[in-house]
């Protein structure tokens, strides 16, 4: 496999320059998908930013604390949109273009998902300026660099999930399924509230939920604290766990894609 | 060695659509075979097989020596595929699809590139290499479609209807760039609606129903199974019956038919000076002269107790209802 | 009278198609019912401890106070869902084929909102339901249930309007989907999901004067407390307000497509 992606890097290479036309060529088309998280951020702030009055809210800015959702939905957004341009790709007939080639399928895989992981970096960008114009704490150059790359990884999480559904179902009906399992991955976890403010069933999914750690690895610099390993590392195996099961589903719907 | 070689090929799809139903073939190197068949023969699913994107439920293929399964990979590097959607993206320009082709392709970027300018030369998009695809004519997108197959000179190329929706003159332009590029060697397998273009382009074709060969041949061979070429004379004055006496001598009286004379001619278009001189001679004018030739279209029908035509006007009514 | 029934009839056939194509695809469904759910749910656990805080108001629990504007964003995302169909019928030409037959212009957009309306009651009886089975308590009672659900249809119908306003006026679905996030700015910029003197500036200030806010305390107050005159009248005037002015810009955008054939 290893030697197959490292064959194939040409082919990531321009697969990743394609996935790129479309941010360039029809900025408008993306305006949306930039826009939603911040949107999303300034409207969760207005409304909840009272919050933080309450008894075990251990961050005394609102803004600060809901940051790192809005990072994870919009990578989330961003991973979705991977998916339904691929569902787009096949149902034109564009991917068999690709199928039919000598390119490995890894490689294919990997130049659609790493355009996701770049492409996600935008509409985080478009937050963290907003975010800190409206007081929002600096995190510190380490606490974003764990942000950004939490970003990331998310994003390319977020479009081996919708490159699963695509191979699976090959239309882009399937659209809101992709969007809609991140949005709500991302909010099940401790985005409104810390953990131990929770209630009911949320409180035992957010526990289990492997985005959780993301979040909170993510939010470290953010809120009153040091960034620290111990933060880190549980986000980290969480998202090369996500990495590997998501991967292993889409690398076997792209190899199913001929039956 | 068959640059294409199929042993009862099947392909069953969910609740038992069996699209292809054990088709046998051979295609030899430098030969341009074209599958003829209505809407839903099969043709595409037979393509789509043998171009690795679709798994055989039973039978084999082999293109260019390799297993289209167990070898799928090794035949991908042999063939060229233009489908029959001209599947392009849009935001991209001629040059840069083929430039992708090129890496899909593993050629280095300086062939790349060279290869980009002889190809856009070649089936004359220069002028708009570098224009988005999606300002391109249905034309243009069939020609930039067929560039971007030939990339890595494929010894094999799959061309599925590839000039379905085109205008004549388009039509002609493909036509003859696939007849040029099997004189450069390449095997072409192509599938199609059109009698015409089976009958103009091919060596061979295989008449396909119902996910079945149904015959196979060169067309002269497939149209001299099912009959032989016939005058029809129209005859000033209305001496239909002293005509028919007249060529009888030349050929086989048949029916004659809203006036005319008709006379099947064993051998061929050779024999009308000799009937047009009888007539002649017997002082009898001839007001027309039709010579026609038995059509791949009648071989369909000989075959298959329908007409080819007749079904895609038939699919064309029917896409045009389930459409409204 | 006979075109009147006749308009009645052409209107009721055109709701029903409309009615069929989003239960007949479920991801149409996705907006009206799954996505306000799922957000629901999530509030409702993440920001339920929200009733602790000084001047929350007086609540059996956070869902009773959030099950208001989840049927107010259902209704909402239904008219927006709406408008998308109408552009899609636009762009695939079946307008076309309605604008050839003998019927009224407008019965093509009042079929459509027909349409949305029952979408909106269907969403209303099933919010209702959820409420119940998860915990909620309608103060109101069966009566109280009868006024939303009544607030809910006609704001449908309003929200429906201006759906089809941008349809008509763009003929494209994805100008239309456009307006997506801007559904859920116009709620968060109301008292929705929060009580508006719980919400920071200026959003707080924003909120006491949208009509959203009148149409969602409408709904609300059956569920939390009592009907007040003040309250209904409130809500009414602000559908009744967005409805003839989202009727209004529909029929100016239609006669605008009739004029120019786009």
């Amino acid at each position: 496999m290893t030697a197959a992606i490292a064959i194939g890097w040409p082919t990531v290479a321009v697969l990743v320059r394609r996935a790129g036309n479309e941010l360039v060529r029809v900025p408008g088309a993306a305006i949306p998908g930039v826009l939603a998280p911040t949107i999303f951020y300034l409207g969760l702030t207005a409304v909840f930013g009272n919050l933080t009055q309450l008894p075990g809210f251990d961050a005394d800015s609102y803004q600060s604390f809901i940051i790192p959702v809005s990072l994870l939905q919009g990578a989330g957004f961003t991973g979705a949109a991977t998916g339904v341009n691929l569902a787009r790709d096949i149902e034109q007939g564009w991917f068999d273009r690709l199928l039919a080639s000598p390119a490995p399928r890894p490689a294919l895989l990997a130049g659609l998902v790493a355009s996701a992981a770049l492409r996600s970096l935008v509409p985080a960008t478009v937050l963290l300026i907003v975010a800190f114009a409206v007081g929002a704490h600096w995190p510190g150059l380490l606490g974003l660099g764990i942000a950004l790359f939490a970003v990331m990884a998310t994003g390319t999480v977020a479009a081996l999930w919708g490159c699963t559904l695509a191979l699976r179902f090959r239309t882009q009906s399937a659209a809101p399924l992709m969007q809609a399992g991140m949005f709500i991955l991302v909010l099940m976890t401790p985005s409104y509230a810390p953990q131990e403010l929770l209630q009911g069933w949320l409180q035992t999914v957010a526990e289990i939920n492997p985005v959780s750690q993301v979040l909170e690895m993510a939010r470290q610099g953010f809120v009153p604290g040091d960034v620290t390993w111990a933060e880190t590392w549980p986000g980290l195996v969480a998202l090369v766990g996500l990495f590997v099961v998501l991967g292993a589903f889409a690398l076997r719907g792209m190899r199913r894609m001929a039956d | 060695m068959a640059a294409i070689e199929v042993r009862g090929l099947e392909r069953e799809f969910e609740g038992g659509i069996k699209a292809v139903c054990g088709v046998d073939l051979e295609v030899a190197e430098g030969e341009i075979y074209a599958f003829l068949g209505p809407n839903g023969a099969g043709k595409t699913t037979t393509v789509r097989m043998l171009t690795t994107l679709l798994r055989p439920t039973a039978g084999s293929a082999s293109v260019a020596g390799y297993d289209v399964v167990s070898d799928a990979g090794r035949v991908r590097e042999q063939i060229g595929v233009a489908l029959q959607e001209a599947a392009l993206d849009p935001l991209m320009t001629g040059r840069e699809l083929i430039l992708l082709q090129a890496t899909l392709h593993r050629l280095s970027r300086a062939d790349g590139k060279r290869r980009a300018e002889e190809l856009l030369e070649r089936v004359d998009l220069q002028d708009a290499a570098d224009r988005r695809v999606g300002t391109y004519s249905g034309g243009m997108r069939r020609r930039l479609d067929l560039a971007s197959a030939l990339v890595h000179e494929p010894r094999v190329l799959f061309l599925d209807e590839p000039t379905t929706g085109l205008d004549p003159v388009s039509r002609k332009a493909i036509w003859s760039e696939v007849a040029h590029l099997n004189r450069e060697g390449a095997t072409v397998f192509l599938t199609t609606q059109y009698l015409e273009e089976a009958d103009q382009l091919a060596n061979r074709v295989g008449i396909i129903a119902g996910g079945l060969i149904v015959a196979e041949g060169t067309p002269a061979q497939l149209k001299a199974e099912v009959g032989r070429p016939h005058v029809e004379i129209a005859i000033h004055d209305g001496e239909v019956d002293r005509a028919r006496e007249v060529v009888a001598r030349l050929g086989k009286p048949l029916p004659p038919k809203d006036g005319l004379v008709l006379l099947e001619l064993e051998g061929g278009a050779t024999q009308i000076a000799p009937v047009v001189r009888a007539l002649d001679e017997a002082g009898l004018t001839v007001e027309s002269l039709d010579l026609v030739e038995p059509s791949l279209d009648d071989v369909f029908v000989a075959k298959t107790g329908r007409h080819l035509e007749a079904d895609e006007a038939g699919a064309e009514e029917a896409g045009a209802a389930a459409e409204a | 009278m006979n075109r009147l029934v006749d308009n009645a009839r052409v209107v009721a056939a055109l709701g029903r198609r409309s009615v069929r194509q989003t239960f007949r695809r479920p991801q149409l469904m996705a907006p009206i019912i799954i996505f306000p759910s799922l957000l629901l749910a999530v509030q409702t656990g993440g920001a339920g401890r929200a009733v602790d805080l000084p001047a929350f108001p007086e609540v059996n629990g956070f869902l009773d106070f959030m099950l208001a504007g989840a049927m107010i964003q259902s209704c909402m995302l239904a008219g927006n869902s709406g408008g998308i169909a109408l552009a899609v019928d636009i762009e695939m030409g079946f307008t076309d084929r309605l604008l050839a037959a003998p019927i009224s212009r407008f019965a093509i957009v009042l079929g459509r909102l027909a349409g949305t309306a029952a979408l909106g009651a269907f969403s209303a009886v099933y919010y209702v339901a959820i409420g119940l089975i998860f915990g909620a308590q309608i103060e109101e009672g069966i009566l109280g249930v009868l006024l939303m659900i009544t607030f809910v249809t006609l704001a449908a119908v309003a929200f429906g309007g201006i759906g089809a306003a941008i349809a008509l006026r763009s003929g494209s679905a994805s100008v239309v989907q456009g307006l997506f996030p801007l559904v859920f700015v116009i709620m968060f910029l109301s008292s929705a999901f929060f009580p508006a003197d719980l919400m920071l500036q200026p959003a707080s200030a924003i909120a006491d004067y949208n009509p959203i806010s009148f149409i969602v305390e409408g709904v609300r107050d059956p569920v939390i407390s009592t009907v007040t005159g003040e309250g209904a009248w409130q809500a009414f005037a602000s559908i009744l307000g967005i409805g003839v002015a989202s009727l209004g810009l529909s029929s100016l955008a239609l006669r605008h497509r009739l004029r120019t054939g786009g």
